[in-house]
């Protein structure tokens, strides 16, 4: 198993990053019903492994018996019936999926399985009638017409179930969700808190860290804790006795990245913007997501850019990202940014050196 | 009045004619009673009357068609009675080229048919193994009139086979009854091929004029259905090719691009090929120019006595796409036109006012007067050719300045040298997707080599093209009237947007278009996502994980993990099968880029 997988608390009490996030979830639970939830916050923070304790403490460990299954919905909209196919998680008492998986279906999804569950409710030891838990990722990619209709069986179906959103940014989810849900902001974890987590595993792996090689590895993580313990343990493999020098591996696709961006800001001609164009594919092919290909070639070409131009690329970065949501093809956007970049900085090296 | 009995005698005469010669092979016969009547200048052709009447006989002996024969027989004497009529007659036979020189085609092509078939009916026969000769090209350009020149140019008798009435099924079974036997198109002709092959032209029999050589012209060929069929009449031409003595001519219709997905066409095409590769010899012969075309116009003109502006010549030879019958019959029909419109004026008509009144629908319909010209369809390749050389005048640029407001000079360009973009789109018949694709794939080649902010500007309108297409996802069921102009309004702005994007068109010179990748692209990332999707839950199963966390964070350090296990000496079966799956993956990407970069497509369009 994989550290961060083995490293993961499994209750609220052992969460370390957040614990006054998790307390407060606690005290939730116990004194009360809970409400629907919205966990919102970067990748790599701990949503997920929140979501999977509380539900821990909810229903106990039975919720920890999940099974992955690949399912087929049968959906029938006015005139024919289309078949979705979805990769579920589900224990007993809650079922975990990203209905956005579906692409434009996706409004089909989340209707459907709610119904699902409001037609066989569990029933607990009591007598009562308990409630199901669907937690669902990735909200902020549903599509309006999904995020409207997840509105509309939210209110109908809430004695029936629970919904736990998660989401990386709380503004592409309608208001109307937002104020219906418990709003739970997950910060990303500082670096002090991450080197934290990483001497508590290495200590649990009886594994000497040379001072400051913790602090490395979160500093390169980007505040990801997920990112660094996985770095962490690959330093592990490639080298156990840490030494100082040790370099921590890159990911292969932002060391590619940063290649395009060199490629950018060496020459400025059409010519060069179809090889980048060749690049951008190779990336798209590997299926890292166009929205984080265009959040780190920026990135990468602020990095070696003048002050003065920052704004306006900026500016450009944004109105290109905005039109990629828009669209349908990211490639066409992503190069579009491409060369306007170009055309500014060509422009501003004629200005400043002739 | 007068003139309008006129034309309807024309109308049936044209029926007796067309019937003439429907079921006579050859056309000459019909040109003897056009030519009698035009003027005397033609003396020539009197040998050849006599020569298409025994021709005429030949034809009977072939064909066994003694009912169609008849029919013809008769109508003939009919016709050679009545020479006044024939005055009305349709333009296309009256001036069909009598000699070398009036033929349209290009001569080089002639002249390689010419020595051809020249070296053929020489005496001395029996060198040439292969003694067939195809000749292909788009209708209207003038193979049979070519053939039939020179024929008799080279003083020789063009024989053909009668192509049979087509019987209908149902057709047959009532007439069952009556005894009378079916036999399908592909079999007659196959048991003419063979007599043909054995025998050779059963000529001396009927002829008067003794007539050494002859020429075998095989005009169409019997439709075939289904393989089997196809095969057979493959066969049986390969036979023919293989084994004639006799110089013999197929002629193909070349179909447009436009109609490749049509069945037979593609037939004809692979049929080509095999005879080709048994030995036949090939003529392609070209659309007609528009020059030749012109010249040919006028020299009717002139000759039929009617003013037709050089502009109107133009415009029809312009429209017309090479083909020379279509061209005459326009010009014909649009001299006839003021007739029609006024049909109780005097039936005289003078040049002037037709002029007059010719003038005016042609310049009404904006430019392109469509009363005449075919339908023209371009191919997806000639249209986006187009698109990316960004063709346009290099007169002043001052040429918006009437329409009432200037433009900014960098905003300004000069006018096209092209039809609009819209019309071509329309006459491409494509998708507005795939045009975008094409054009994003390809238009980059054709830009100046300095010119980035052109290629910024023009990236961002094909962005604005996507933003209007991707609307449109998921709705191909709910097709309706504002969604298509929603489409075309996508394309409409991809295309305006590369050609006025391109600020400094490149000279043309010579680019092959590429199929977009971006398709393969899709297609390998879908792959890809599914391969990762199996490996995931193989590895971990305690939480799902959106494949972008996957994809971005797991898989790169999976990979540096790699062969020592994940983790501290943990191990497991699908530890190894994930491996495996890492090289299959790897080279699935490799050979995935091999096969892009090899992929410079102008011939498999038919692959999408």
């Amino acid at each position: 198993m994989l550290w961060v997988d083995k490293y993961r608390p499994k209750t609220l009490d052992h969460v370390m990053v957040h614990p006054d996030i998790a307390h407060n979830l606690k005290q939730l639970v116990t004194e009360q019903d809970c409400p629907h939830l919205l966990f919102y916050g970067p990748s790599g923070s701990g949503k997920k492994t929140l979501v999977m304790a509380l539900l821990r403490q909810m229903f106990g460990p039975g919720a920890e018996k999940v099974k992955v299954e690949n399912r087929t919905w049968k959906v029938d909209a006015g005139s024919r019936s289309i078949d979705i196919e979805l990769t579920t998680l589900s224990s007993a008492i809650h079922i975990e999926l990203s209905p956005s998986d579906a692409g434009f279906q996706d409004r089909y999804v989340v209707q459907e399985v709610i119904k699902e569950m409001a037609k066989n409710r569990p029933i607990d030891t009591k007598g009562k009638k308990g409630f199901k838990v669907l937690v669902l990722n990735d909200v902020d990619k549903l599509s309006r017409e999904a995020q409207h209709s997840l509105r509309r069986t939210m209110e109908k179906y809430s004695s029936y179930c629970r919904l736990i959103l998660c989401c990386n940014s709380s503004s592409r989810v309608t208001e109307a969700i937002r104020s219906r849900c418990l709003n739970v902001r997950i910060n990303a974890p500082s670096e002090e808190q991450i080197v934290e987590v990483l001497e508590f595993i290495g200590k649990k792996e009886g594994l000497q860290l040379p001072p400051g090689f913790a602090a490395r590895i979160a500093e390169k993580s980007n505040r990801n804790l997920r990112r660094a313990i996985l770095s962490f343990e690959t330093c592990r493999v490639q080298q156990y006795p840490f030494t100082n020098k040790q370099t921590i591996p890159p990911m292969d696709w932002e060391e590619y990245i940063s290649e395009i961006a060199a490629d950018i800001l060496n020459e400025q001609s059409p010519k060069r913007l179809f090889q980048v164009r060749g690049k951008l594919y190779e990336l798209l092919i590997n299926c890292i997501p166009p929205e984080i290909i265009l959040k780190r070639l920026l990135h990468e070409l602020l990095r070696k850019l003048d002050a003065e131009l920052k704004h306006e690329v900026c500016h450009w970065a944004a109105y290109y990202e905005h039109r990629m949501r828009l669209g349908q093809k990211a490639i066409f956007h992503i190069e579009a940014f491409v060369a306007k970049f170009m055309s500014i900085y060509k422009s501003f090296l004629i200005a400043t050196f002739g | 009045m007068g003139k309008r009995n006129c034309v309807l005698i024309l109308s049936s005469e044209d029926e007796d004619c067309s019937n003439v010669r429907s079921s006579s092979s050859t056309r000459s016969y019909t040109k003897t009673k056009s030519k009698s009547t035009s003027t005397s200048s033609r003396g020539r052709k009197r040998p050849r009357a006599s020569a298409s009447r025994s021709n005429l006989s030949k034809l009977h002996e072939i064909d066994l068609f003694g009912d169609d024969f008849n029919e013809v027989f008769t109508g003939s004497k009919v016709s050679a009675g009545a020479h006044r009529r024939c005055a009305d007659d349709l333009w296309i036979d009256k001036y069909k080229p009598l000699s070398l020189e009036e033929l349209a085609v290009h001569k080089k092509k002639v002249e390689e048919v010419k020595t051809w078939f020249e070296e053929r009916l020489k005496p001395l026969k029996g060198i040439y193994t292969n003694n067939v000769l195809i000749v292909s090209g788009q209708a209207g350009v003038g193979k049979s009139a070519a053939i039939h020149v020179i024929a008799s140019h080279l003083g020789a008798v063009v024989c053909g086979w009668n192509t049979p009435t087509p019987v209908i099924w149902q057709e047959h079974l009532y007439n069952s009854g009556t005894g009378m036997k079916y036999t399908s198109k592909l079999d007659e002709f196959e048991s003419f091929v063979e007599r043909v092959r054995k025998y050779g032209l059963l000529l001396t029999s009927h002829t008067w004029e003794s007539k050494p050589s002859s020429i075998l012209l095989i005009d169409d060929l019997p439709l075939t259905n289904g393989k089997y069929a196809f095969g057979r009449l493959k066969d049986c031409l390969h036979l023919l090719v293989n084994s004639t003595q006799i110089p013999t001519a197929i002629l193909f219709t070349d179909y447009g691009n436009a109609d490749s997905a049509d069945y037979n066409a593609r037939c004809l095409d692979e049929l080509k090929l095999s005879l080709e590769s048994s030995g036949a010899c090939k003529v392609a012969f070209n659309p007609i120019t528009v020059n030749t075309m012109k010249k040919i116009l006028h020299r009717i003109c002139q000759m039929e006595l009617c003013d037709v502006t050089a502009e109107d010549v133009d415009l029809i030879a312009k429209s017309s796409g090479g083909d020379i019958r279509h061209a005459i019959t326009s010009l014909q029909f649009f001299c006839l036109k003021p007739n029609l419109g006024h049909s109780l004026a005097p039936s005289t008509c003078y040049p002037g006012a037709l002029k007059d009144e010719s003038d005016k629908p042609v310049i009404s319909d904006d430019g392109y007067s469509l009363h005449f010209g075919r339908d023209e369809t371009l191919s997806l390749f000639h249209a986006l050719g187009k698109f990316l050389h960004n063709k346009r005048e290099t007169g002043v640029a001052t040429e918006y300045d009437h329409d009432g407001f200037l433009m900014r000079e960098r905003l300004s360009r000069l006018p096209l040298k092209m039809d609009v973009p819209e019309k071509i789109l329309c006459q491409a018949h494509v998708q507005p997707g795939p045009v975008a694709d094409f054009l994003h794939e390809n238009v980059l080649d054709f830009l100046n080599d300095e010119a980035i902010d052109d290629a910024s500007t023009l990236s961002s309108y094909l962005g604005d093209a996507d933003i209007l297409l991707a609307k449109h996802r998921g709705m191909l069921s709910s097709y309706n009237e504002a969604e298509s102009v929603l489409l075309s309004a996508a394309a409409s702005i991809a295309v305006r947007g590369v050609l006025f994007g391109n600020s400094q068109p490149l000279s043309s010179r010579w680019h092959a278009i590429r199929r977009p990748k971006l398709w393969q692209v899709e297609k390998a990332s879908l792959y890809k996502n599914e391969v990762d999707r199996l490996r995931i839950p193989a590895c971990k199963r305690f939480s799902s994980y959106h494949m972008s966390i996957v994809t971005t964070e797991y898989m790169p350090m999976l990979k540096l993990l790699g062969n020592r296990g994940c983790g501290g000496g943990f191990h497991d079966p699908s530890q190894e099968s994930l491996l495996n799956l890492e090289i299959e993956d790897f080279d699935f990407d490799k050979m995935d880029l091999d096969e892009q970069s090899r992929e410079t497509s102008d011939d498999d369009i038919e692959d999408w």
